[in-house]
């Protein structure tokens, strides 16, 4: 399963950091996948990925790829924001629930509801890939 | 459980402004300010210097330029401690852990007396440029930050999704911003105390929606010193104090949201440090008296109130816009007039809160005075309430 790519302009405002062992989800997304590490032996996912399953504490995991969907929890605008993100005021942000029973925080691109259906959308910046959320799309 | 410890003394400056910078000629020093505090403080406590075995500060911001700040105030207050002498950070929980490391450092028996103490200088920089700090302590800085969330956009999540699920207004939840600036017209050391009322909180600039300037916290300094002791030390002073009846505190495992979906306004962390205290205490929450707790926005006290049982499950906004928790309510809750108004010096605001409740359990919290305060609840939180750290206290005739 795919999410959308989009070129995003700009450099991204506070790159995220990348280890060995998240390159391959920052890859994933810069491809259009939407992956994270499940482990192998109590077999839960988390996110974002970790070498360790936080769960069991086991250290044997694996990627899988998720729906990349999911639905809005929470969402606010914000008018006041950190000195690097002056350019992008306002701008809104959220908490998504995926349907494999994970939740993460996102941009929010778009006015979309609470408990409405949204997708993970690949946001590909000058300097690398962020992601964000909008409304699922009909064609999806 | 060993010898009972109290709070027994305490000093506070007004919140305000007060950090300078080099342009201005001179400048108020940090160890100064908090110098006189320690004397005033020790003062009111009935005790001298010799007594104090330990000193428990909280972190200062990276903006005070004396680093080291614990052990260089030993040497500025020419103190020797046989107890401990250290700094505690821990976002806004900070000067809890730094009253309960005080509390076990009395309760451990390794000094009668010891001070909880901190001063928190950050007026100088700019809300655009903290919030560049700020924001990577209420976040993954990977996985949250580059999104461009700040702390109290958690909070403001929290309201709307509040306000969803209860059918709750967006007024219901200002006026608890009315109400707590109602208390502070009469705290001398609040920052912010002219009257308002809810048409001039709606009338705000947004700042993380649906919240507004007057519903988010101000930016402060500010400074307290609060005397720590075993009871057989303040009945010896002769000072009326007030005792630690009950102590509780949780960390849920999660930082600002749980991977796996949960209700997040529940406040599960203050939920289950609150029942801990008031097992520890042998009380209900019907019992308390009046409660200060650590609120950086309206909806934060509201959702607090809720897990800590003072209020119902989604009617705590309701209960705040009736008046039950107003000064003269059912149960008051931040006399102080809260970290809205009263003020928010984040790394000292909690003992901010220790002080009020301490001042109102002694009967010396004047025009804002709760009748009869017997039990006083104090809670302080981090993140998004991601762990929560519970205090009764006892006034003791």
């Amino acid at each position: 399963m795919t999410i959308p790519v989009e070129t995003a302009p700009g450099v991204r405002p506070y790159p995220p950091r990348m280890s060995a062992f998240t390159k391959p989800f920052w890859d994933g997304v810069a491809a259009g996948l939407f992956r994270t590490s499940q482990c192998d032996t109590c077999h839960k996912p988390s996110f974002p990925p970790k070498p360790v399953c936080p769960h069991c504490w086991s250290n044997a995991v694996s990627w899988i790829d998720l729906s990349g969907r999911g639905t809005l929890y929470s969402a606010t605008t914000i008018h006041a924001g950190p000195a690097v993100f002056a350019a992008d005021l306002p701008y809104r942000v959220g908490i998504v629930d995926l349907p494999e029973g994970l939740r993460l925080a996102t941009r929010v691109l778009d006015d979309s509801a609470l408990d409405e259906a949204v997708e993970l959308v690949a946001l590909i910046h000058d300097d690398g890939p962020l992601y964000g959320a909008r409304r699922l799309s009909d064609h999806g | 459980m060993g010898e009972n410890v109290v709070l027994l003394g305490g000093a506070a400056t007004p919140v305000g402004k007060m950090q300078g910078i080099a342009s201005d000629g001179t400048q108020q020093l940090e160890h100064e300010v908090l110098a006189k505090l320690v004397v005033e403080a020790l003062e009111d406590a009935g005790l001298r210097k010799c007594d104090v075995g330990s000193m428990i500060f909280t972190l200062p911001r990276p903006y005070t330029q004396q680093k080291y700040f614990a052990t260089f105030m030993a040497n500025y207050m020419r103190l020797p401690c046989e107890g401990l002498v250290m700094e505690v950070l821990g976002n806004g929980m900070t000067p809890a852990l730094t009253l309960q490391t005080a509390i076990d450092q009395v309760r451990l028996g390794r000094t009668k007396v010891a001070l909880a103490l901190g001063i928190n200088f950050e007026t100088g920089t700019s809300a655009p440029e903290h919030m560049m700090s700020s924001m990577r302590a209420t976040g993954d800085v990977d996985f949250h930050v580059p999104f461009g969330f700040t702390p109290i956009a958690w909070y403001a999540m929290d309201a709307v999704r509040y306000m969803h699920e209860y059918n709750v207004t967006r007024e219901e939840i200002a006026m608890v911003a009315v109400k707590n600036r109602r208390h502070a017209a009469d705290n001398p050391i609040a920052q912010f105390r002219k009257p308002m009322t809810l048409d001039d909180v709606l009338a705000q600039r947004p700042i993380v929606e649906p919240l507004g300037l007057f519903e988010v916290p101000g930016r402060g300094d500010g400074a307290v010193c609060i005397v720590v002791a075993s009871e057989d030390v303040a009945r010896e002073s002769g000072k009326p104090f007030v005792r630690v009846k009950g102590e509780g505190f949780y960390h849920e495992g999660a930082h600002q949201i749980s991977e796996v979906p949960n209700d997040m306004i529940a406040f599960e962390a203050a939920n289950i440090a609150g029942a801990k205290a008031y097992s520890n205490a042998g009380i209900t929450p019907g019992d308390v008296d009046l409660a200060e707790i650590y609120a950086p926005c309206t909806i934060v006290e509201i959702l607090a109130a809720e897990a800590l049982g003072l209020c119902s499950r989604g009617q705590g906004a309701g209960q705040a816009a009736s008046g039950e928790t107003a000064l003269g309510g059912r149960i008051p809750i931040c006399t102080s007039g809260g970290l809205l108004s009263r003020g928010h010096p984040a790394y000292v605001t909690a003992l901010y809160n220790y002080f009020e409740l301490m001042e109102q359990l002694r009967g010396r919290a004047g025009a804002r005075q709760v009748r009869n305060a017997e039990l006083g609840l104090a809670c302080t939180e981090l993140g998004n309430y991601n762990a929560a750290m519970v205090h009764i206290l006892e006034a003791v005739a």
